[in-house]
């Protein structure tokens, strides 16, 4: 394929040295020498401490005048003389030995560089601030003619420098078509065509713009290019790559364009909606863009490696798609290039690590990572209040009770006793099979492995190895809301850093722990409830360890609350203090596939290791501490014995009111559970602990850092606090002055991308010195502080651009002084994204199904793809979900559909600031051959077919005017005629592959036509199907 | 200049009309792979190669890479211990441990008994290695086989460790190795894509994914292309049902037709790459079918390779396809073989994996040979890590499991200027730890460019303002492996 490696579009990889120093004129240092210093020398001179060589740095005016060669007596750079500076020498120098940069580092400088860089040195050696940490200028525009705007005035100036006659405007329908396509995803219908080409009033195109940022396609259209920042995908990533319901966030997106809200909130509700004054849903949803990195739940992960991973992928997401800048550079060192410490990246890690969350996702269930925003209904909300207020009723009215009764727990043991579940004393334990249960009707407990019965502490008991352990199905199965109580007696061997000795859950963490269990930890008993480690659980820890080498009687009880002040841990008896880990439980704790209770050990994680237990015993009731101390001192006997008759009637209301309650925890629990969630940040109280990590390595922590912003970029004063609000407000400001130098110029160059197709800085995700420089820096600057100044009002930038005449000159013949419009002569004629390709052709066969968010869908895709990657399956949605506007799409990391990446879209796996653009024949493939692209002319087909009863030559200029936006010319028109004719001919020979090919998709053509009562010749269709997807192969369709 | 701006270069090249993608696409015949001879650095690069020569001169031209994912196990294969064998069931010695990290899924088991092979070995071939009884076809075969035993890796993870090998880096978005070459030696072929990817089918096992054959930050024309054992063996390859290759030529001519004019009007000679490539697409809906057919393969060639390579998607139906890719001129075939994840039932699930790709691994090396291709072919055959010394899960008479070892574990090089009847490389009686010629990830990957004439610090790419390369900042060409 050796064109596919060689066609690369002119698009995608303009990375030229605009370099504006020709002899005559003066050298620009941020232009010319700084990229240069940078490119070159920075690698062993520059700001990275550990690489530096011979304590030179290159990178910082202060640095090279301190610096002194040969015992101090030859400066490095002597400005105005290059002939004393050592700089000079050293890169001019042909001594192997002596030249720089050295030969094998593969970065020498030409000729020209080192007499660039004499010239500057003899021209006084001015150094100055790379251009994009600079503050923002307000540079006055050149003086405009008529009703050019300022943004023209700056372009105009640049090609009459360089003697670049501009095309002319562009005619009306290729500039209907081209912005329409590019504000909203969609092409102009043939009346808008019509109207838009008769209307000659002056105001015309603004009218027209003004319609398409109104109308609602405008969201979904800009909501693309911030999802490739953004990393949006459907799916975790990582090999498992397991669906994850975040599109609520995407549509936070495309609400947000389409409502036009300022970038500067965009921004601060991404990062920090979760902190701002009056957070609501939507802010909050907004945070959700810190979360879409990649997650895995792999067996046998590092938690810790994946969180460092997460949060690391935070850092770099804001510096691609925010400030432009390559910080992940310094993750592992001092970055090479640019002034970014190793220091200040952890200390913008340190903004995004205080939450709450898990590096691993959990396997056996689908439960959603914490922290989490409930997606809660106004409806659900209502009902959610009415039930925690029924809760809190009863709650009162119960403790009341107990208060007036005078409530004497010791008499209430039968009672107790009823709602025991299991008693296994271990007597029978010898045959090492399976022990019964003492309570009638209820199942034994089993052993797995070869658990050893030893002396108990009553009888036989059982010792454990720490892989074997016991299984019953008893107790295995409550909720939260389920009152339980949990009594056996062990006998540790050890002090155990962690040790299971009791669990309902399928796994730890490859479970997220969900369930309820009791460990070990630090020697100390711990119990716990949870939905999702760590930010949906309730854990106490015992203050005091547990004794080891000796018997403890153990108990757990949970009151139904699920709160920290309902679990507690007896030892021998006696309620010990806790310290609560952990109160904030939610959700079920039930679910994953776990329906046993198991004693002893869990899978990949820590058991009982020489532990001994014996005397298990279950309730499914919280019995008070007066019982629980019955239970643990006098033995298992004692506690059915005494009996009150007399207080019956008490007994029959307070059970009433128990049922009442669990009832209604019940009602909140089912509430809860119908509330979809998201993933979101949720700052935690206080500050985290953030470390520096040595060589990016989570096993290394170096020193504490702060979340503090770089005092080198951007006004750091101010900062009252250390949030992520701080952050973004760091980055935000408006005042004059206090303006951040990279956001507005970062976000102003990727829309002006969107439009021209390369940005006025050709390399959008690095703004640093080995970024390119802009072409238009004024420019550049005026939009950024006009944006600005304009409160960062996109749709008011969108109008800026899409209005000028820049934008809108005709994009035909490009000449040799602005082969790929870098000065913008010519307007755009870039290859349309895959998504506005797809978008275009549903539209045009009237095939879209046009509803705005929701979930993914999966329209058409070669079969067998996920399975032979991850065995799971695709299942196509038939019909409207078929045709949905492709940002709708599902996405998989691990295998994302194929006919958008073969069209450039990124894999959606990490922030990506622009797309490449390529032109292969596997493209040309999928606009041929793929169903969906079949299907649709199939669609355009019908539509002229049923729209006009003219001649075929009439029905051709219809076909291009609904594709094309303009009729054919003769000499096409002929083409397209006698091919025509010819699949007419050929398909009429053929019934059978006119059938094939008309039932291609789901377009019903027989159904359309019944529905508006005409009939359609079969071979007819085909043939101008053939037809429409010849003109929708045409490069004019692709690149308007 | 720098790789970008001489890509750059080249593309305005294009522009200017330069005929590379013309119509008709005339003058490529000079660069048909059989006119490439390895050898010499000053002999033509592919077509869209960003290397303006080599940088040294190749040994090999094109590659094969049998990639087992799931991590193969060393001690059942190729590295023999007898030691494994003396102790099992004995606790692993802190001492060979020495507190180096484990995966969470035996990290917490009470005990980690050693395991020693269930399968003897013997010594083959005048070199005398010692192969397994599972390999029996390969044993044949190994004084073409350069074996190394002390490859190692960073990653403890299947989805980091592959990617890492695949990339060079444990983070997802940078481009593979085959994306790599792509960019940097080009296409040698007229029809077929420079890098093709193929999965055994229905195989199971760790997942795969498309990053492992993607181009990251290269432009997309570099990703690997899939071939499936499919109605489409290339995605999108076949025409719709119903239209005859007749009727898309038609079309295409109209297509071609309607293209001329307006590149006329418009003065856009792009316009004539986009022909060029619906006429190689066109080329390609017959050159990718006749490649998958084998039908034209004699029953020698099913003999060799195994009945199973008669049936599509099948591991050594997929070998034989490398060859006749291979002898089409295809730059780089990657094959991807799941199933080497034995964390328990090792002994059984081991001898299926064997008994599905060990002949047809060799077959594969053999039929290179007699054809006269495998010395400028290079074949590479490993997974993403090893595994370890000690039982994951329980021990039992004949039954054992393998957790994930990053630290050692064992690879083959063939043919393409690798030293052929060679071991490399020597881990200790455990196989857990290296004694001596450790060679990284990053050193077999430079190795490998360096065997396809390339300087791995030189084939750069910019991105982000950082020359990155396959090696990132590492990797050395390991000697002791070149011929």
């Amino acid at each position: 394929m050796r064109e596919l490696a060689a066609c690369i579009s002119l698009v995608s990889l303009t990375l030229l040295n605009f370099s504006s120093a020709a002899a005559s004129e003066p050298i620009d240092f941020a232009s010319d020498i700084l990229p240069l210093l940078s490119d070159r020398c920075s690698l062993c001179h520059g700001p990275d401490e550990e690489s530096r060589h011979a304590d030179l740095r290159l990178d910082l005016e202060q640095a090279v005048d301190a610096e002194t060669q040969n015992g101090g007596l030859e400066r490095v750079i002597v400005p105005g003389h290059s002939a004393s500076s050592e700089l000079i020498r050293r890169i001019a120098s042909d001594d192997v030995s002596e030249k720089m940069p050295p030969p094998d580092s593969n970065l020498s400088l030409t000729n020209a560089e080192v007499e660039l860089l004499r010239r500057w040195v003899d021209e006084g050696a001015k150094w100055e601030k790379h251009w994009s940490f600079r503050d923002l200028s307000v540079p006055v525009p050149p003086p405009t003619s008529g009703s050019q705007s300022p943004l023209d005035a700056f372009v105009d100036v640049k090609l009459q420098t360089q003697k670049i006659v501009p095309a002319p405007i562009a005619d009306a329908r290729s500039l209907i078509r081209r912005v329409t396509l590019d504000l909203t995803g969609l092409p102009p219908t043939p009346a808008e065509v019509q109207a838009f080409w008769q209307d000659e009033s002056p105001g015309a195109f603004d009218k027209l713009v003004d319609r398409l940022l109104a109308s609602p396609s405008f969201g979904e259209r800009m909501a693309v290019t911030w999802l490739d920042a953004a990393r949006y995908a459907d799916t975790y990533g990582y090999q498992s790559d397991v669906y994850r319901e975040v599109w609520p966030w995407r549509d936070w997106v495309i609400r947000a364009f389409q409502e036009n809200m300022p970038y500067d909130q965009f921004l601060t509700h991404q990062l920090a909606g979760d902190l701002i004054p009056d957070a609501d849903l939507n802010s909050k949803l907004a945070t959700a863009f810190n979360r879409l990195h990649r997650q895995t739940n792999e067996g046998g992960s590092v938690e810790e490696e994946f969180r460092a991973e997460y949060i690391a992928d935070r850092v770099n997401t804001l510096g691609t798609a925010v400030l432009g800048l390559t910080l992940e550079c310094a993750r592992c060192h001092d970055h090479k290039y640019d002034p970014i410490s190793q220091r200040d990246y952890y200390q913008f890690a340190a903004f995004f690590t205080n939450i709450d969350e898990s590096g691993l996702y959990s396997h056996f269930t689908n439960y959603v990572p914490t922290p989490t925003l409930d997606l809660v209904s106004e409806d659900q909300q209502r009902r959610l209040t009415e039930a925690e207020a029924n809760v809190s009723r009863l709650e009162a009215e119960l403790s009341e009770f107990y208060a007036k009764a005078g409530f004497d727990e010791a008499k209430w043991l039968a009672l107790h006793a009823e709602s025991e579940v299991a008693n296994y004393s271990f007597g029978d334990a010898s045959d090492s099979i399976s022990v019964e249960n003492a309570i009638k009707d209820s199942a034994p407990i089993k052993f797995v492995g070869s658990p050893s019965p030893i002396a108990g502490r009553n009888g036989t008991g059982v010792e454990l190895d720490g892989e074997n352990g016991l299984t019953t199905t008893v107790g295995g199965d409550w909720d939260w809301y389920q009152p339980f109580t949990i009594a056996l007696s062990i006998k540790p061997a050890q002090i155990h850093d962690r040790a299971v000795i009791w669990h309902r859950s399928k796994a730890w963490t490859d479970a997220a722990s969900c369930g309820y269990e009791l460990l070990l930890e630090d020697g100390c008993l711990s119990a716990a409830l949870i939905h999702f480690w760590p930010g949906d659980a309730v854990r106490v820890v015992a203050k005091e360890p547990l004794p080891i080498q000796s018997w403890s009687h153990v108990t757990v009880s949970s009151d139904g609350s699920g709160k920290a002040s309902g679990l507690k841990i007896y030892v021998d008896g006696l309620e010990v203090p806790t310290r609560v880990i952990r109160d904030k439980l939610r959700r079920t704790i039930r679910g994953g596939g776990a329906n046993t209770f198991d004693v002893g050990h869990r899978f990949r994680d820590r058991g009982f290791k020489g532990g001994q237990f014996d005397e298990l015993r279950m309730f499914s009731r919280d019995l008070p501490a007066s019982t629980i101390a019955v239970l643990a001192k006098n033995g298992i006997e004692q506690l059915a014995e005494t009996v009150e008759p007399t207080i019956a009637q008490t007994i029959s209301h307070q059970e009433t009111l128990r049922s009442e309650l669990l009832k209604a925890r019940q009602g909140i629990a089912a509430i809860r559970a119908e509330i979809p969630s998201i993933m979101t940040m949720r700052e935690e109280p206080g500050l985290h602990e953030a470390r520096l990590l040595i060589r990016g390595q989570y096993d290394r922590p170096g020193e504490m850092v702060m979340p503090i912003v770089p005092d080198w970029l951007g006004p750091a004063d101010e900062l009252t606090s250390n949030t992520r609000l701080d952050l973004a407000r760091w980055l935000t400001r408006s005042e004059s002055g206090k303006r951040h130098p990279l956001v507005a110029r970062v976000v102003v160059n990727r829309i002006w991308q969107v439009f021209f197709g390369q940005g006025l800085v050709a390399t959008p995700e690095d703004f640093g010195m080995q970024g390119q420089p802009p072409t238009h820096p004024l420019l550049l600057d005026h939009l950024a502080s006009h944006f600005i100044d304009q409160d960062w009002d996109v749709k008011q930038l969108v109008r800026h651009i899409v209005t000028s005449d820049a934008y809108r000159r005709s994009s035909a013949g490009l000449t040799t002084e602005d082969p790929e419009n870098r000065w913008f002569s010519h307007g755009p004629s870039l290859r349309l994204p895959i998504e506005t390709i797809r978008d275009a052709a549903l539209a045009s066969g009237n095939l879209l199904a046009c509803q705005v968010g929701g979930p993914p869908v999966k329209p058409y895709q070669p079969e067998g793809l996920w399975k032979e990657k991850s065995g799971s399956s695709y299942t196509r949605d038939v019909g409207k979900g078929s045709h949905r506007r492709s940002l709708y799409t599902i996405w998989k990391r691990t295998s994302p559909p194929p006919s958008m990446t073969i069209f450039d879209a990124p894999g959606r796996e990490v922030c990506v600031a622009g797309r490449t653009t390529t032109q292969t024949p596997l493209q040309a493939l999928v606009l041929l051959n793929d169903e969906q692209f079949v299907e649709a002319a199939r669609g355009v087909a019908f539509r002229v077919l049923a729209e006009s009863s003219n001649s075929a030559s009439e029905r051709l200029d219809r076909l291009a005017e609904i594709l094309l936006a303009r009729p054919t010319s003769t000499e096409e028109n002929k083409i397209l005629l006698s091919l025509l004719e010819s699949q007419d001919k050929q398909l009429r020979q053929s019934p059978d592959s006119t059938q094939q090919f008309l039932t291609i998709g789901d377009f019903d053509y027989k159904g359309a036509a019944e529905s508006l009562g005409i009939s359609i010749d079969p071979v007819e269709l085909a043939a101008w199907t053939v037809v429409s997807q010849t003109m929708m192969n045409l490069k004019e369709w692709v690149s308007p | 200049m720098s790789p970008n701006e001489s890509l750059n270069e080249q593309t305005r090249r294009h522009f200017f009309g330069k005929s590379v993608c013309g119509i008709g696409t005339a003058a490529l015949g000079s660069l048909l792979a059989n006119d490439l001879t390895a050898g010499d650095s000053n002999q033509p690069l592919g077509e869209g190669a960003i290397l303006d020569t080599f940088h040294h001169a190749p040994r090999a031209k094109q590659m094969i890479s049998l990639f087992m994912s799931g991590g193969p196990s060393q001690m059942e294969l190729w590295d023999d211990k007898p030691m494994l064998r003396k102790m099992n069931g004995q606790e692993l010695p802190d001492s060979v441990r020495r507190g180096q990290r484990l995966t969470g899924m035996s990290v917490n088991q009470a005990s980690l008994p050693l395991a020693g092979s269930s399968f003897e070995f013997s010594p083959h071939g005048t070199s005398g290695t010692m192969v397994s009884e599972l390999l029996p076809h390969t044993a044949k075969i190994v004084d073409d086989l350069c074996v190394v035993r002390s490859v190692f890796t960073e990653a403890i993870n299947h989805d980091p460790a592959i990617t890492f090998f695949q990339t060079g880096s444990q983070i997802a978005g940078r481009p593979s190795l085959g994306a790599w070459l792509s960019y940097g030696l080009g296409s040698i072929n007229e029809d077929l894509p420079t890098f093709c990817v193929m999965i055994t089918k229905n195989q199971g096992g760790q997942p795969l994914y498309s990053r492992l054959w993607g181009s990251g930050f290269l432009p997309s024309t570099h990703q690997g292309t899939q071939l499936r054992a499919a109605a489409a063996p290339v995605l999108y390859l076949n025409n719709p049902d119903g239209i005859s290759r007749q009727a898309r030529r038609e079309m295409l001519d109209a297509l071609s037709s309607l293209h001329e004019i307006r590149a006329r009007e418009t003065f856009d000679s792009t316009i004539n790459e986009r022909v060029a490539q619906y006429e190689l697409a066109y080329r390609m809906q017959a050159s990718v079918p006749e490649v998958a057919n084998l039908s034209d393969e004699p029953e020698s060639t099913f003999e060799l390779y195994g009945e199973a390579a008669k049936t599509p998607g099948t591991f050594a139906a997929n070998c034989l396809m490398a060859r006749r890719l291979i002898e089409r001129g295809v730059r780089f075939v990657q094959l991807f073989h799941q199933g080497w994840d034995q964390h328990g039932g090792l002994p059984g699930g081991i001898r299926n994996q064997c008994a599905n790709t060990d002949q047809a691994s060799a077959a594969l090396v053999t039929d290179l040979k007699q054809r006269g291709m495998l010395d400028e072919t290079l074949v590479v055959w490993g997974g993403e890590f090893g595994r370890t010394a000690y039982s994951q899960g329980a021990l039992t008479a004949d039954n054992y499991g393998r957790d994930h070892h990053p630290r050692c574990f064992s690879m083959w090089l063939a043919g393409g200027g690798s030293k052929p009847g060679t071991v490399y490389g020597t881990t200790d009686d455990f196989s857990y730890n290296i004694l001596e010629n450790p060679v990284h990830v990053h050193d077999i990957n430079a190795t490998i460019l360096h065997l396809l004439g390339i300087d791995h610090k030189r084939l750069t790419f910019r991105h982000q303002g950082r020359r990155f390369r396959l090696t990132d900042v590492e990797g050395i060409v390991v000697k002791g492996l070149l011929a």
